[in-house]
């Protein structure tokens, strides 16, 4: 039995947004992981928030300042702050001219 | 200090590879074999596919993120979780909920695993291309000995503790990391030998023509919603558990969220693919549910080119899917009680699987008694478990929070917060609509009275764990503050 263009289009599609999303994103985690590894063999520290992420959190914090996590959350951001000043290879996309621009908050 | 040796000495997943598998291996289990296949084809194909799939993105693969960002962040068990969370006695009630409904889940589970444990080992003694093989005589001869099927769910639950014994790194990780990767090869290759049989291509077209119709029907996007909640194992307390055991370098919205929500599915397609076009091809029923496996499968395969070596792929690969998630389920139980009893996690492995034994030997006896479970727990207790770890993250630590503080910490993706409403709203409602609607759709029928039972379950499991942690729950011995520092993985 030949299938019908649409049987075709529907499993290819189906194929696309389910094993090939899965195979993708199982390659890009073990690269992650072993990228990860590498720089923590060699400096001994990675950063932890990407550019977007550690702004929402600095954010976050700003906006919460009495918020029961608030210490926890400027811990995190204040560790990823000197973190990024202290390694030389970054794990996030950083720029040399985003991380001088970082600045710790203070409790 | 003492938190931070406790948090030291806490076992963590040995690598990357070693946790996906074990959360793909939890997730994947008997419904995405034999349930997929024929909800697929039962509801539309092509179109029941779409539905799925928009649901799976929209609601599962977000909150599979939340429940594994909570584990993480905790470093908890489900009722420590609760513990740390909500820092009230009363509330560890809920994680008793989530671990008593996962008990009651892996009690009938576990017979499940002993039939697919019995038909493995069959296939491996090439018992279904023996001459003259009835596959409803050998069934029938099977289910209706009460000893032997109780024999096997002895053997699987003695399977079970001989691997959680050793620990998430030398026990269910040593072991995931080459059962799921050959259940995939398996189910790759009967889906090749399927598609090139003669008539193979009809199954296929069957399951992949799409019945737009259908889409329109309320009972698609419930069935829809029913498959991609339940299968990829959203608040069962699995997530949660083995979040729990990652490190604070893990990403949890890629592995934690996408890779098991996707990976599961995908396996479910495979299922598909490799059970279809051997019902087409041989003229087999597409809807006959377990009966597809252990009847009209078994029945096929003798009359295929090397049959007995495809049996024994399928059959076996079949064993591993269910007996990965038993670990997984069961790992929910042996963690909580490791961490709330002055057990050792040998002591914790053997009362667990002992418990799930003893409650198990009922649904072991009687399949009607495994079906009354399945239904009160399936339809009520999951829903309820789910609710319950939704909870955690919606309306007590706050969505918001999580995402920015724990979720895009070290995040192979960058979350955004369109995620927060999934869970705050869209999850909650959604389960709350899944109770509502397995109590209308059983008015009135044979299974209404089952129902009655499975709502007065839920609601005096709530009343009766709450009062019992108000009891012997103990709160957290530092503040919030000092807690969730230590806690966080840092």
């Amino acid at each position: 039995m030949s299938l019908s263009p649409v049987v075709w289009a529907s499993m290819i599609l189906t194929i696309i947004v389910l094993p090939g999303v899965a195979s993708v994103v199982l390659v890009k985690s073990l690269r992650s992981e072993e990228r990860k590894l590498t720089l923590l063999k060699e400096q001994d520290q990675i950063d932890s928030y990407s550019p977007r992420a550690l702004a929402d959190l600095r954010e976050w914090i700003e906006k919460h300042p009495d918020d029961p996590y608030t210490p926890v959350a400027r811990d995190r951001y204040n560790e990823c702050v000197e973190t990024l000043r202290e390694i030389e290879e970054p794990y996030y996309d950083w720029s040399e001219a985003e991380i001088n621009q970082l600045q710790t908050i203070d409790k | 200090m003492a938190d931070t040796e406790a948090r030291t000495a806490r076992e963590e997943w040995g690598s990357r590879f070693g946790f996906l598998m074990a959360m793909l291996g939890a997730m994947v289990g008997a419904g995405n074999i034999w349930r997929m296949p024929f909800t697929t084809g039962e509801n539309g194909g092509g179109a029941f596919l779409v539905a799925y799939i928009l649901l799976l993105y929209v609601i599962a693969v977000p909150g599979l993120m939340a429940e594994t960002m909570i584990g993480r962040y905790t470093n908890n068990g489900v009722i420590g979780a609760f513990k740390q969370v909500f820092g009230s006695k009363r509330a560890q009630g809920l994680g008793l909920v989530v671990l008593i409904v996962n008990v009651a889940l892996m009690s009938y589970y576990a017979p499940i695993i002993g039939w697919a444990l019995y038909y493995a080992g069959h296939s491996i003694l090439m018992t279904f291309t023996q001459p003259g093989f009835q596959p409803q005589a050998f069934w029938d001869g099977f289910i209706n000995n009460p000893a032997l099927v109780i024999g096997m769910h002895t053997a699987t639950m003695a399977g079970l503790a001989g691997v959680l014994v050793f620990g998430i790194r030398r026990g269910i990780e040593r072991v995931v990391k080459w059962m799921i990767p050959l259940l995939v090869v398996a189910l790759i290759a009967v889906a090749v030998r399927g598609v090139t049989l003669p008539g193979g291509m009809d199954g296929v077209a069957f399951v992949f023509t799409p019945d737009w119709g259908y889409l329109t029907r309320g009972s698609t996007w419930v069935a829809a919603l029913s498959q991609a909640l339940f299968s990829t194992g959203l608040g069962w307390g699995i997530a949660l558990t083995y979040g729990s055991y990652l490190s604070r370098y893990d990403d949890v919205p890629l592995g934690g969220g996408l890779f098991t929500a996707i990976g599961n599915t995908s396996v479910g397609l495979l299922a598909v693919f490799a059970t279809f076009p051997v019902v087409f091809a041989f003229g087999l029923e597409p809807s006959a549910g377990s009966n597809l496996l252990f009847l009209s499968l078994a029945e096929v395969f003798p009359e295929l080119p090397g049959g007995g070596l495809w049996a024994l792929v399928f059959f076996v690969s079949f064993f591993f899917a269910t007996f990965t998630s038993g670990l997984g389920i069961t790992e929910v139980g042996v963690t909580t009680v490791s961490e709330e009893t002055r057990l050792s996690r040998t002591k914790s492995v053997l009362a667990v699987c002992g418990v799930i034994w003893l409650l198990g030997l009922p649904s072991a006896y009687s399949s009607s008694f495994l079906g009354q479970m399945d239904f009160i727990f399936g339809s009520f207790g999951l829903p309820l478990a789910t609710l319950s770890i939704i909870a955690l993250v919606a309306w007590k630590f706050g969505p918001e929070r999580a995402r920015v503080i724990d979720l895009n910490r070290n995040a192979g993706i960058y979350i955004g917060s369109a995620w927060n409403p999934v869970i705050k709203y869209v999850i909650p409602v959604v389960m709350l609509f899944i109770i509502g609607y397995g109590v209308v759709t059983s008015l009135g029928t044979e299974n209404q009275q089952l129902m009655i039972l499975g709502v007065a379950i839920m609601a005096g499991l709530v009343v009766v764990s709450t009062a019992i942690m108000s009891v012997i729950g103990t709160v957290p011995e530092k503040n919030a503050e000092s807690t969730t520092l230590a806690n966080g993985g840092d």
